[in-house]
């Protein structure tokens, strides 16, 4: 048969998004795009558009203002999509490990299919690290992506509905109900 | 019989040309590139993906687009009448940015803003290339323009004026600000998702089809000096878009209105006179 899945490999989109990081990856991911690097020869895209887009690289240790997004633009995302949670500080906090404005990794919000280790990461590492993840995105099917609970409940005042804080962690469910 | 295969193949061969500017591209700036085939395996990706619908309106007249763009280009191929063509193409414009109004993105709005105000600017000059080759040919006709001479002697001045439509149609820097990647994230496309990007995506390469065939009409009967044209303009195209930067959108108005009118208007004016 025509089989679709191993297409997903040759066309990988990539949406970037920055979660309050020092921008020391940030430069290192537009390095792996530029051209010494190129990683448009594995078919890449940047494309910006989260409703077009198979992988999320992420960046920075999600500070508290940055929740709300990060969980959203995972939402507007279609199946099949894969997370890379590029750099030390993405993965588990890093240099901001246990500061008042941040959370420790994304993985506290968003599950994450590729760690990818370094302060700041390298280009071939990141290279390295989206290959990996388009292995993971080709054996990805429909069935194994199970809705996940993201949001709370929008608290509302005098009928305006204040999104703030509304990002759910990953375990707080469980507390909640 | 061969019309009927250009024109059921038109969207495939657009995705080569397509692709293999994406090569070229690739290599003017010293870099590999994505395989000659990557637009094929983005359009089997996005089969494959799951596809939000905002509203009905805004996917079917994503599809409307798509579908009209084809049927100029098959009247292209066919050597209609050079105006029908020309209309048609500005009604599937019209679809798209209907499109990107039927939705509540600000994006979207200011994409579809952005569209109409480029199709303001390009629009007169489409239709004086008309003109100016009924003046030398004296029909409308596409079968008649290409049983005649080459025209690009006479009409070298709207030639250089449809050398500025191209990169706004192409969405080519420097004229690339109704698009515009990361700035308003593709502007009317921002909604579009699996499947129903497709058609918008497959509409970019009937749009290759449209602009090429449309600069090969210059070259009437001559074949050979047709080819020539579409290689060195797609060379020329591609090595503009990579050495300048966009512009605003107010600028491209400008440019393009005044020095394209000017030089349309010139044409036609000497075309009557001399
Ligand atoms: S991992 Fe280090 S270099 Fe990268 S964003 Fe975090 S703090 Fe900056």
């Amino acid at each position: 048969m025509f089989d679709l899945k191993k297409y997903r490999k040759k066309s990988p989109w990539i949406l970037h998004y920055n979660a309050g990081s020092c921008n020391g990856c940030d430069i290192e991911i537009l390095a792996s795009l530029a051209p010494k690097y190129d990683l448009e020869r594995f078919g890449v895209i940047n494309t910006g558009n989260p409703k077009q887009s198979d992988i999320f690289l992420v960046t920075g240790p999600v500070t508290y203002r940055s929740r709300e997004r990060l969980v959203e633009l995972y939402t507007q995302m279609p199946e099949p999509k894969v997370v890379i949670a590029v750099g030390s500080c993405t993965c588990t906090g890093g240099v901001f490990r246990d500061m008042y404005n941040v959370e420790d990794g994304i993985d506290r919000y968003i599950p994450v299919d590729v760690y990818i280790a370094g302060c700041a990461v390298s280009p071939e590492l990141i290279i390295d690290g989206v290959v990996k993840a388009l292995e993971i995105l080709e054996k990805k099917s429909k069935e194994m992506e199970k809705a996940l609970k993201l949001f709370k409940e929008a608290t509302s005042e005098n009928g305006v509905i204040n999104r703030r804080n509304v990002a759910l962690k990953v375990g707080e469910v469980h507390e909640e109900n | 019989m061969i019309e009927i295969l250009l024109i059921l193949f038109a969207p495939i061969i657009g995705g080569f040309i397509y692709g293999f500017e994406r090569v070229v591209r690739a290599r003017m700036q010293n870099r590999q590139g994505p395989p000659l085939l990557q637009p094929f395996y983005d359009m089997f990706k996005l089969i494959d993906k799951q596809a939000f619908i905002v509203n009905p309106y805004h996917t079917i007249l994503g599809i409307m687009h798509f579908i009209t763009l084809w049927v100029v280009v098959a009247f292209i191929i066919m050597g209609q009448n050079l105006l029908y063509v020309i209309f048609l193409h500005l009604l599937s414009s019209i679809f798209l940015i209907l499109a990107g109004f039927s939705v509540k993105s600000i994006y979207s709005h200011i994409g579809s803003n952005r569209e109409l105000l480029a199709a303001l600017a390009y629009e007169p000059i489409l239709i004086m290339i008309a003109v100016g080759f009924f003046m030398v040919n004296g029909s409308f006709d596409i079968a008649v323009i290409r049983e005649h001479d080459a025209s690009i002697a006479s009409l070298f001045l709207l030639f250089l004026a449809y050398l500025m439509v191209m990169p706004i149609k192409l969405k080519k820097s420097p004229f690339d600000a109704t698009e515009a990647h990361q700035e308003i994230v593709g502007g009317v496309e921002i909604e579009f998702s699996g499947i129903f990007f497709e058609f918008l995506y497959m509409a970019k390469w009937l749009e290759y089809i449209f602009v090429y065939l449309l600069l090969m009409l210059f070259a009437g009967d001559n074949i050979f000096l047709g080819i020539g044209l579409f290689i060195g303009v797609f060379l020329l195209l591609n090595l503009i878009d990579n050495a300048t930067a966009r512009i605003k959108m107010k600028h491209l108005i400008k440019i393009v209105l005044s020095l394209g009118l000017t030089l349309g208007m010139c044409n036609l004016i000497g075309l009557a006179y001399v």
